[in-house]
């Protein structure tokens, strides 16, 4: 088993180290670096945006590529959170609660290096779990059914919604209409055509890229407009790490030891659970950082426990995503559902044979993950006077690159206007998505799932004779029913715990 | 606004389901489910679901004008979701003043572009939603204005009509 892993990784290896895959691999993260930069625009968009730009590359260079800017974008967001209390993307959020009280005492240097750091564990730390389990998993669910196949779809979208604050019924109708675009084109069982009005170019279906690019893309970029990002100067920060005060101290690495691995544990856990990825990862990580110290008074007065515990956590999450995608061909958000339906758009069979039948690619991406980590690093601390610099453009002068990206990019994929206008329209929808509270991650990842998720209803559907007993007859199923019940009926269930509690303590305060 | 974006929902999902369910079968000759079978389900979950999110919009937006306050800032998600979790105010994560007009105008001009694309070329049709972009927000810089919208555009014809091959349309002019 290990010599198997070991065998596999140098095969991984021997493809990622290449020059071609080392040179996308720094640009993907560089790139990904100053995308994590720029608030508003996290991962999925920073993906879906630049996909186009990989099309001339071989599938492996290419995810690899996108792979850098995936994890880029997460060491690049807590930049921004730490300098100028300002998130790149939710998944730095947690980071804003004690990196920036430390750059205010005058530790922006430690903040950086130790986030730089941080993330550099957790997502090591990620990458060598992903190595162990991956294969397992896939193993695993080569055995599966369709019945299981759907329950896990229907159990990621169900996670995905019910992670969404107050907008769990927003979420579920994000997911249903990411399932609506999805059936337009010729139906998989019968080859029937559906929703295409005589139109020749949607017979293949609304291409993803171009639903993806405007959703992420442009509604995200109007969203932007709308808080006013294009008419706030530019942050004039300088930086150097040849200042004294640039490193760590000893006494930051002493305290926060453990650290690194708590947070790292609990990110690989909850980005390998579909729907819940690196922001919920990041905010449980500081929260149980801070249950857990013995002076929680210090917490958000700049502790740099504070800023390690989320950084581990958010970059392990990273990692641990792309467990399910990679073993599963199930991705639990927006940036890897971008990625599968890269996957698909290079003709790759997503799934527990994706590591069988393309052992390079696989290995490939796992291997790049170890070398980017060590890429990233680098760039994040000694980069990081150059990243700084980043901030000097003002927003307006970036509206423009996003604009041209997302439209010629569209447009390139199959030189099709009627898919360019998709763009227009997926960016306008996006755009009210986000304003009003639904979920475009949602919709994107029905959108990649949806044909698998009918295919696949409708298999257990026949089997089990329209009765569809299939979902509890089959012990895998069973247990995945139970857990798809428990998804739905928690939030009911917490909601009722509340009440019964609340009252009882109304009742006790009234008593005494 | 919010409550029409939720009308608009619920409108597509009638004519989603209505049209499916009069061009598609449901069930084949042998009873099996037909291509018509998943979309009406869909279909139905959507009108279902876009009936109770309408009644919820509205009825905040009663409740809203009972009590002469408006939600001036639609949080949005991920950032309710962190604010909740984390015990803070959401508008320090997402907030601010709106600038709704900014966003109309530059979607109609990202529409232009995409419409002059086919007209004038890609190369052009850059250019011009460059100079008209940059000049409508920032008209204090001029040159810089017109050095960016020759060389970003320029940049990226470089990009994906000569190195990544990628077929761009050409203006009546050839490039």
């Amino acid at each position: 088993m290990f010599s198997e892993v070991i065998s596999n990784l140098s095969l991984g290896l021997s493809i990622a180290a290449s020059p071609e895959g080392l040179l996308f691999l720094l640009l993907g993260a560089f790139v990904g670096m100053i995308v994590g930069l720029f608030p508003g625009f996290g991962p999925a968009a920073g993906i879906a945006v630049l996909l186009p730009l990989t099309f001339g590359l071989d599938p492996t260079t290419a995810i690899i590529m996108l792979a850098g800017i995936y994890y880029g974008s997460m060491y690049g967001g807590t930049i921004t959170s730490i300098l100028i209390n300002t998130p790149g993307e939710s998944a730095t959020v947690a980071s804003t609660l004690d990196g920036y009280p430390l750059a205010q005492k005058g530790r922006a240097g430690p903040a950086l290096v130790m986030q730089a750091i941080a993330s550099f564990f957790g997502g090591t730390i990620g990458v060598l779990l992903i190595t162990a389990l991956a294969p397992s998993l896939a193993n695993f669910a080569s055995k599966f059914g369709p019945s299981e196949y759907f329950l896990i779809i229907a159990i990621g979208l169900l996670m995905l919604t019910t992670m969404m604050g107050d907008n769990k019924f927003k979420g579920f109708i994000s997911a249903l209409i990411g399932f609506a675009v999805g059936s337009v084109g010729v139906d998989v069982m019968s080859g029937q055509q559906r929703f295409t009005f005589g139109s020749p170019e949607l017979i293949g279906g609304v291409y993803f890229v171009a639903v993806a690019i405007g959703l992420f893309g442009i509604g995200e970029l109007l969203h932007c407009i709308l808080n006013g990002q294009h008419r706030q100067p530019a942050e004039k920060l300088r930086i150097s790490f040849r200042d004294k005060e640039f490193w760590p101290t000893r006494k930051d690495f002493a305290e926060s030891k453990f650290t690194f691995l708590r947070g790292s544990a609990i990110g690989f856990l909850a980005g390998v659970l579909p729907g819940s990825g690196a922001t919920l990862g990041s905010i449980i990580g500081y929260s149980v950082e801070k249950k857990v110290a013995k002076d929680p008074e210090n917490f958000g007065r700049g502790e740099m426990r504070g800023l390690v515990a989320p950084e581990a956590a958010n970059n392990a999450a990273s990692a641990g995503a792309m467990v399910p995608l990679l073993s599963l061909g199930i991705p639990g958000s927006g940036a890897t559902a971008v990625l599968l339906g890269a996957f698909m758009m290079w003709g790759l069979q997503p799934g527990p044979l994706l590591i069988v039948n393309d052992p390079e690619f696989v290995w490939g991406l796992i291997a790049s993950m170890y070398l980017g980590n060590m890429i990233l690093i680098a760039l994040s601390i000694f980069a990081i006077p150059l990243f700084v610099k980043f901030l000097d453009i003002p927003y307006l002068h970036v509206v423009p690159v996003i604009v041209l990206l997302c439209v010629i990019g569209a447009f390139a994929i199959n030189a099709s206007i009627v898919e360019t206008w998709i763009l227009v329209v997926s960016g306008a929808v996006g755009f009210a998505m986000k304003k009003f509270g639904y979920s475009p991650a949602a919709t994107v990842l029905a959108l990649v799932l949806g044909s698998m998720a009918e295919e696949t209803f409708l298999q257990s559907y026949i089997i089990s004779q329209g009765t569809l007993s299939v979902f509890w007859e089959r012990p895998v199923s069973l247990i995945l029913s139970i857990i798809l019940l428990c998804v739905v009926l928690a939030p009911f269930g917490l909601k009722l715990a509340q009440r019964v509690f609340g009252k009882t303590e109304k009742h006790l305060a009234h008593q005494k | 606004m919010k409550k029409w974006f939720a009308g608009g929902l619920l409108l597509v999902a009638v004519g989603y389901t209505i049209y499916g369910g009069s061009t598609l079968m449901l069930y084949t000759q042998s009873g099996r489910p037909a291509a018509g079978f998943f979309p009406l389900m869909i279909g139905l979950l959507l009108i279902v679901s876009c009936s109770v999110n309408l009644w919820f919009d509205v009825r905040e937006w009663l409740q809203e004008r009972a009590s002469g306050s408006g939600h001036a800032h639609q949080p949005e998600p991920a950032a309710e979701g962190t604010a909740e979790a984390l015990g803070l105010d959401t508008h320090t994560i997402d907030g601010g003043q709106e600038h709704a007009r900014d966003v109309v105008i530059v979607f109609a001009y990202i529409c232009g572009f995409v419409a002059a694309l086919k007209v004038v070329g890609a190369l052009l049709a850059m250019i011009a939603f460059m100079l008209v972009f940059l000049f409508t927000f920032d008209r204090s810089r001029p040159v810089t204005n017109i050095i960016y919208s020759l060389a970003l555009p320029g940049f990226l014809y470089w990009l994906f009509k000569i190195l990544l091959n990628a077929s761009l349309p050409l203006s009546p002019l050839g490039f």
